[in-house]
């Protein structure tokens, strides 16, 4: 036991000592290769020593070319996100609206509209039915789409109806509620 | 990494031009499909996904957000702003307040008829109200105050002083003419 | 040891590989022992003409091969654009969840694939990302065996990209420190050891403590997006509220006072992204409303 011992350990200094006099050179061995100076990868490094002021400068550098990573154009469109832009969507659009005819109201005497409430009634009854209901449900949908969607806001804001499945149903609710009733009133009215 | 230990992959990886790296690529497993694919071989993303995919889209230009600038240290927590009541939970608690109000202000027209004009100028009050923090809340999530001041203050006083043109063109209607719920009313059934 | 010595010598001048000597009977890595292995003549080397590592082996007929598309940009070639790299897997190799995916990429397709990751089982939050255009954690996210729909894989949207799918939160993380999310108490327990807290008391925080700080939910936030710099975001208003529904706490007021403002909660328009996107299935939109109604009405 002792003799295989000594032997192996004198074929380990042997090889460290004499790489290239070992045969095993020839084969790719780690060990050839790690002890063979002339098959080891050698890279010139240059390494310079900065303060961690001059560290600091250069991650700040760098984080002024980071890209933004994509955001409405891959994100998926969901009923929670969609139908909170459209309700503020048709919101803006109902007050739009609602300004720009509060002051033309006011600007009418001067341009020389008529914008009074008669005069309106009369231009929009002498339109054809077609186009009658169809700017009547066109008009109708984001007024009853934003008041349904309110209404479920000030729920939301009671703190109540805030699982997912409670959104999602509510979601589609609203849009059919809405549809449903911009119709009735495009129609019945 | 696998590469080592496999230096068939590992002669590929590097053999890949650098300049293939700036183009998109098709990398798999199966490496002798890649051998025979040109280097210049685009992605499997569509062309108009592609065109569409790091732009912001044509309908709405929405200005790309400036470099990233980290104020302080990473370890100096962003400042707390100091308390606004008026501008926090006063204004927040007036606008479901008023926004509830307008339920039955709304609902009021269909079933109790249109010639009621002090219910009419309530609505009107309200409803312009509601439409001016709806477009206050508008202007300031999408001008912020740091990068466009110039912007953000042309807009809050153009609302305001539009709000305040509004109000006198709804006065001037209530009491010239029939009253918004009337008009609306004729309007839509003429 | 010269007889360590004198031994090297003797068998340096004949010659080693024979078959005599002596083989140690336990296995070892033994660099000696394995080349004697290879150079005996019992076993010699396979002709080079035999070896062929360049041909990979060819997909089997029933392989469930999926494409995935990443996100990547380097950089080390900052003026380039941010681009997609699209890669197929076969999925009957592949574990079922993305991270497994892409972890397979970056050992077998790609090594210079970036992304964070740490625990692969849904609790240290470093993995998320955008996957199949919905915030969530890459290690809780089932690959869709669908073969015919490719796979998008982005980095958490609108964060400044470190590198391939490594987002920036460094705003994140400021922002929660701001919010003090430790337990601020000045008098002394009631009975000199823990601050107690009732069961009803302890119910209160369940749906709160949970959260790992992912940043799932702020990112997918459109306020968030708008603005990150004066907006908190879903997380940090989640754990502000934990800290405000905390009864021990007794700093509740000043909590409350922070928020107080146009921008830090109240840019909140109840879009509800974030507790559809939750991957821990916690309620940030739930617990913001609590904070406005707390500011509000009591």
């Amino acid at each position: 036991m002792l003799a295989q011992t000594i032997t192996q350990q004198s074929l380990r200094r042997m090889a460290i000592q004499r790489p290239l006099a070992m045969p095993m050179a020839k084969f790719a061995s780690p060990a050839a290769i790690a002890t063979n100076s002339q098959l080891m990868q050698t890279r010139p490094v240059a390494t310079r020593n900065i303060k961690p002021e001059e560290g600091y400068k250069i991650l700040v550098e760098q984080r002024k070319n980071r890209p933004v990573a994509p955001h409405l154009t891959i994100y998926k469109p969901q009923m929670t996100s969609i139908g909170s832009g459209l309700t503020r969507i048709t919101g803006a659009v109902l007050s739009g609206g609602f300004y720009i005819f509060g002051a033309a109201y006011l600007a009418a005497p001067l341009v020389g509209w008529h914008l009074e409430s008669a005069s309106l009634a009369a231009a929009f009854g002498s339109l054809p039915v077609i186009a009658k209901v169809l700017i009547k449900s066109v008009a109708a949908f984001p007024f009853t789409y934003h008041c349904i969607n309110g209404v479920r806001h000030l729920i939301w804001d009671m703190g109540k109806s805030f699982t997912n499945r409670q959104i999602q149903i509510g979601g589609w609710a609203a849009f059919g509620l809405s549809g449903i009733s911009a119709v009735y009133l495009a129609l019945a009215w | 990494m696998a590469s080592i230990v496999r230096p068939s992959l590992l002669r590929q990886a590097c053999s890949a031009a650098p300049t293939a790296r700036m183009l998109s690529t098709r990398a798999s497993i199966n490496a002798s499909q890649r051998i025979a694919q040109p280097s210049f071989v685009r992605s499997a993303v569509p062309t108009p996904m592609k065109a569409a995919a790091f732009h912001a889209s044509a309908k709405r230009a929405i200005l790309p957000p400036g470099p990233q600038h980290v104020e302080g240290t990473a370890n100096d927590p962003v400042p707390v702003p100091p308390a606004e009541p008026t501008h926090g939970s006063y204004h927040w608690t007036f606008e479901r307040i008023l926004a509830a109000g307008l339920i039955p202000l709304t609902v009021a027209p269909f079933a109790a008829g249109t010639q009621h004009p002090v219910l009419d100028a309530t609505l009107c009050a309200s409803l312009l109200i509601h439409s001016h923090i709806g477009f206050d809340s508008m202007v300031i999530d999408y001008i912020p105050k740091k990068r466009f001041p110039k912007s953000r203050a042309l807009f809050t006083w153009g609302l305001r002083a539009g709000t305040v043109v509004v109000a006198i063109g709804l006065y001037e209607f209530e009491t010239n003419d029939v009253g918004l719920t009337e008009a609306i009313k004729r309007v839509w059934t003429a | 040891m010269a007889a360590l010595r004198s031994s090297t010598r003797l068998l340096a001048s004949r010659s080693l590989f024979r078959t005599t000597v002596p083989v140690r009977s336990f296995a070892s890595v033994n660099p000696i022992e394995s080349v004697k292995e290879a150079t005996s003549a019992s076993r010699p080397p396979v002709n080079e003409s035999k070896t062929s590592t360049v041909q990979e082996p060819s997909a089997s007929p029933d392989a469930r091969i999926k494409t995935f598309h990443v996100y990547r940009w380097n950089p080390d070639e900052p003026t380039s654009k941010p681009r997609m790299e699209s890669y197929t897997l076969d999925l009957n190799k592949t574990g079922p969840m993305m991270l497994d995916a892409l972890i397979r990429i970056k050992n077998e397709v790609d090594p210079t694939l970036t992304f964070r990751r740490s625990c692969r089982e849904g609790i240290c939050g470093s993995c998320a990302m955008n996957i199949d255009g919905v915030n969530t954690l890459a290690c809780l996210c089932r690959i869709p065996t669908d073969t015919k729909q490719e796979s998008r894989i982005y980095p958490l949207p609108h964060t400044y990209v470190v590198k391939d799918l490594v987002p920036d939160l460094t705003l994140f993380y400021k922002q929660y420190k701001s919010i003090k999310p430790y337990l601020q108490r000045s008098t002394p327990a009631p009975d000199g050891r823990e601050y107690r807290m009732s069961r009803e008391d302890r119910k209160k925080l369940d749906g709160l403590y949970e959260c790992i700080l992912c940043a799932c939910c702020s990112t997918s936030c459109p306020s968030y997006w708008w603005n990150s710099e004066e907006y908190l975001g879903p997380a940090i208003l989640l754990q502000s509220y934990r800290w405000i529904a905390d009864a021990r706490d007794e700093q509740t007021e000043q909590r409350k006072d922070a928020l107080n403002n146009s921008m830090s909660l109240y840019r909140c328009h109840t879009i509800l992204n974030c507790t559809r996107t939750c991957p821990k299935g916690l309620n940030p939109g739930l617990a913001i409303a609590e904070i406005k109604k707390s500011l509000s009405f009591s």
